[in-house]
């Protein structure tokens, strides 16, 4: 029967901070539950009654731990959650954009002649088109308040934890980035020389920059679900 | 009886620093002498017990130390400090004053 209040105060632990405190706390009140069972099965009571008594008397455990409840106030509400979402949704669909309308303004231009300065307007208009999304991704990154109160102890471990997952999560980040560019630079070169379209080919590196912020962005929040 | 006990958990820190200054204790023991104080008619939960505890660990009143019980189970000890007294004497008085102006208003 002391396997199983052990087993009962693990599961009631499960969602506590991975601390000292915890764990001695754990320790301590597993050790009174038990002491308490064995009085009273020795005063005559049986296990069945005993181990329901025990478990009864143990309360509400979430105020042992304010701080759990405390960070979830910290994490975005739903609200915000689909806001964001929502965002970086439409940011994502106004690259897209700003890419077709580079592109009609290329092809334009070869019925129209006056390719340079069609070529120019299109270029120029592409760039506008993607200031708001990059507004709105910078806005929707940041979003997250900067901090999540707790003590000192948890504190350590969380910025130990944070650290291990950002080196990792920027290697790979790195690795992605470097592969982007070197496709990018393989496919401008080979398309160009196969087509000799110099004057349209460059756009492959403003798709590019575009799926680069994509990974970037895809990064960030899987990054953040992670820490929260 | 639902009055009752939200009284009494109001005073839980008092009633765990009125238990240590007449010696040093461990969670369950503190348990047991309330009950036994009150015909065991009351007993804290263990989660309002522990979480006093820290409270009053962090607010300095309480000290705690391991046990060195060499048979069974280690045991975490808390001992009342100066302000620990201090703080039960404050809360005492407040007590016999919030005890008399309820008596007079519920005649």
């Amino acid at each position: 029967m002391d396997e199983k209040i052990r087993q009962y105060f693990s599961t009631i632990f499960a969602d506590a901070p991975k601390t000292r405190m915890a764990l001695d706390l754990k320790q301590e009140m597993t050790q009174s539950a038990i002491d308490k069972y064995n009085d009273m099965v020795a005063d005559g009571y049986s296990e069945k009654d005993a181990y329901q008594n025990v478990i009864n008397s143990i309360g509400d455990v979430t105020e042992l731990f304010p701080e759990v409840e405390e960070k979830n106030l910290f994490a975005l509400s739903e609200k915000d959650r689909k806001k964001k979402a929502m965002m970086t949704a439409c940011a994502v669909g106004m690259y897209i954009f700003a890419g077709a309308v580079f592109l009609f303004f290329g092809m334009l231009s070869e019925y129209l002649g006056d390719e340079d300065i069609m070529m120019a307007i299109g270029f120029v208009m592409a760039i506008v088109i993607c200031i708001p999304p990059t507004v709105m991704l910078v806005y929707a990154a940041n979003m997250y308040p900067g901090y999540i109160k707790k003590n000192d102890q948890d504190m350590v471990d969380q910025i130990k934890e944070v650290r291990y997952h950002d080196n990792k999560e920027k290697a790979a980040l790195k690795t992605i980035h470097s592969l982007i560019w070197t496709i990018t630079f393989l496919l401008y070169f080979t398309i160009s020389i196969v087509t000799f379209a110099w004057n349209v080919t460059w756009i492959i590196f403003l798709i590019a920059a575009c799926v680069q912020k994509i990974v970037q962005l895809v990064f960030e929040l899987r990054a953040e679900e992670k820490h929260l | 009886m639902s009055i009752t006990s939200d009284i009494l958990r109001g005073h839980t820190e008092a009633i765990i620093l009125s238990n240590l200054i007449e010696q040093d204790s461990y969670g369950y023991q503190i348990n047991k002498d309330i009950m036994k104080k009150t015909n065991n008619a009351y007993e804290l939960k263990e989660a309002t017990l522990y979480s006093a505890f820290r409270r009053l660990e962090q607010a300095g009143c309480i000290t705690t130390y391991w046990g060195d019980e060499t048979v069974g189970a280690r045991r975490r000890y808390y001992a009342i400090t100066d302000d620990g007294r201090k703080a039960y004497q404050g809360y005492k008085q407040e007590w016999h004053e919030a005890k008399e102006i309820i008596d007079k208003l519920l005649k």
